[in-house]
């Protein structure tokens, strides 16, 4: 890590902030071309910045020289030390101006067309995929952060930056949407690579309908409205570990993925059905998916 | 703890993440969609490049797209050429947007849109 001030890029709009530091959208001034600028503020003693943090930063590093096309590039990382106890770090991120949720306003009705959803869907789980063989995990996926270049091309941001985020988090409420996230996230029993899965089945669903599958507004009610459609997990399916008992949810039959995404294909209906999977060790991985018949169908 | 935003930094926000609901809000709001942020900088300067209903909705607000980028000169018509997206940039022009402006290397859209390899642009681009 460089011991040099940020200068060379230059901050033009605030685009999101949190417990954590501050998100900028910059300028590059050598290149001309706007940036992601992620800062985390770290507190440091004479040995310098934590071993939790550097790791992380290195694992970032190291994922950057596959160059794979499916995420954004990680092109500088800066330390600037601001006292003697903290240090901020800042990560930069190439940026991409088109997210998957201005992708999809975008769309005239009726909707995309499937060979495009196959195609979205493909570079999204290469990008999840190469992440999970690196046993990165998203943890955040959702539209927002899920980018779309001019040219279609798919790239995922926000990775890895969880856990550099949560060893040094205030604990601040920050909103965050539920609406992307898995059963065993909301139970608050502990979780893996398949939390993404489940994101990328709620995506899949979404670029169909070009609205969200489940709108819950607060964990219980999102468990609600998950269970509303998968079903209410059996008894042996539910797991021990957990605070929330299966007996706060009405018991409800799985209703056919049809009636919530009409426009899907036979194949696709699969596929969604095998993300959207209550049991994180039944969903399909990202490999998996990728073999799936839907993309040759 | 949350800092309260002001705002000119709450519209740039909004405009940079293509929260066209939010900008539609504050605009109604009578936030003034030429004033500057924090960084100098005006929503349409900052505006998620990709989201042309929203470049739209700022524009008919009376945005002005021949701002320069104090740093580098690039106009929002530089930018939406250099990332390749068409429709913003027909939008652009629709509204007055200068296709011969010049940044601080003398490059004008058409140019940067040529060095991104964004063939559709430059072909459009070409005509003016």
């Amino acid at each position: 890590m460089e011991q040099e001030s940020v200068v060379q890029y230059e901050p033009v709009a605030e685009i999101g902030g949190g417990a954590y530091g501050t998100v900028y959208k910059a300028r590059d001034r050598d290149s001309g071309q706007f940036v992601a600028l992620k800062s985390v503020r770290v507190q440091t003693n004479q040995d310098g910045l934590p071993l939790s943090t550097v790791r992380e930063v290195a694992l970032l590093k190291r994922l950057e020289q596959f160059d794979h096309p499916n995420i954004v590039r990680l092109m500088d990382v800066c330390a600037t030390l601001r006292t003697d106890q903290e240090t901020k770090v800042t990560l930069v991120f190439e940026h991409v101006d088109q997210d998957l949720r201005t992708y999809l306003e975008k769309v005239p009705a009726p909707g995309l067309p499937i060979q495009q959803i196959r195609d979205l869907m493909q570079q999204l789980l290469c990008g999840l995929a190469f992440l999970h063989s690196n046993r990165v995990l998203h943890r955040d996926l959702k539209p927002e952060n899920i980018l779309v270049t001019s040219r279609g091309q798919v790239k995922l941001a926000d990775f890895g930056l969880a856990r550099i985020y949560s060893c040094h988090m205030v604990l601040t409420p920050v909103v965050v949407t539920l609406w992307y996230r898995c059963p065993e996230v909301l139970l608050q029993t502990t979780y893996a690579t398949p939390v993404d899965i489940w994101s990328t089945g709620c995506i899949f669903a979404e670029m169909f309908r070009r609205t969200p599958l489940f709108c819950g507004e607060s964990e219980v009610d999102q468990l609600g409205k998950i269970f509303a459609v998968i079903g209410l997990p059996s008894e042996e399916e539910w797991p021990n570990d957990v605070t929330l008992s299966r007996q706060n949810f009405s018991p409800q039959n799985p209703q056919p993925i049809t009636d919530c995404v009409p426009e899907i294909s036979e194949k696709g209906a699969e596929l969604l059905l095998e993300m959207l999977t209550f049991d994180p060790l039944k969903r399909i991985s990202a490999f998996n998916a990728l073999d799936h018949p839907f993309f040759t169908e | 703890m949350m800092k309260r935003m002001h705002a000119e930094d709450e519209l740039t926000k909004a405009a940079a993440t293509g929260n066209t609901c939010r900008v539609q809000f504050l605009l109604s709001n009578r936030v003034n969609v030429n004033n500057v942020n924090t960084f100098g900088r005006t929503p349409i300067q900052v505006m998620m490049m990709g989201n042309t209903p929203l470049a739209h909705l700022l524009l008919k607000y009376g945005a002005d797209p021949n701002l320069p980028d104090p740093g580098t000169g690039s106009t929002p018509l530089h930018d939406a050429a250099r990332a390749g997206f068409m429709d913003t940039v027909q939008l652009l022009i629709l509204f007055n947007a200068d296709p011969n402006a010049t940044d601080h290397c003398n490059l004008r859209p058409v140019d940067v849109a040529r060095q991104a390899d964004h063939v559709d642009v430059v072909e459009f681009l070409s005509r003016f």
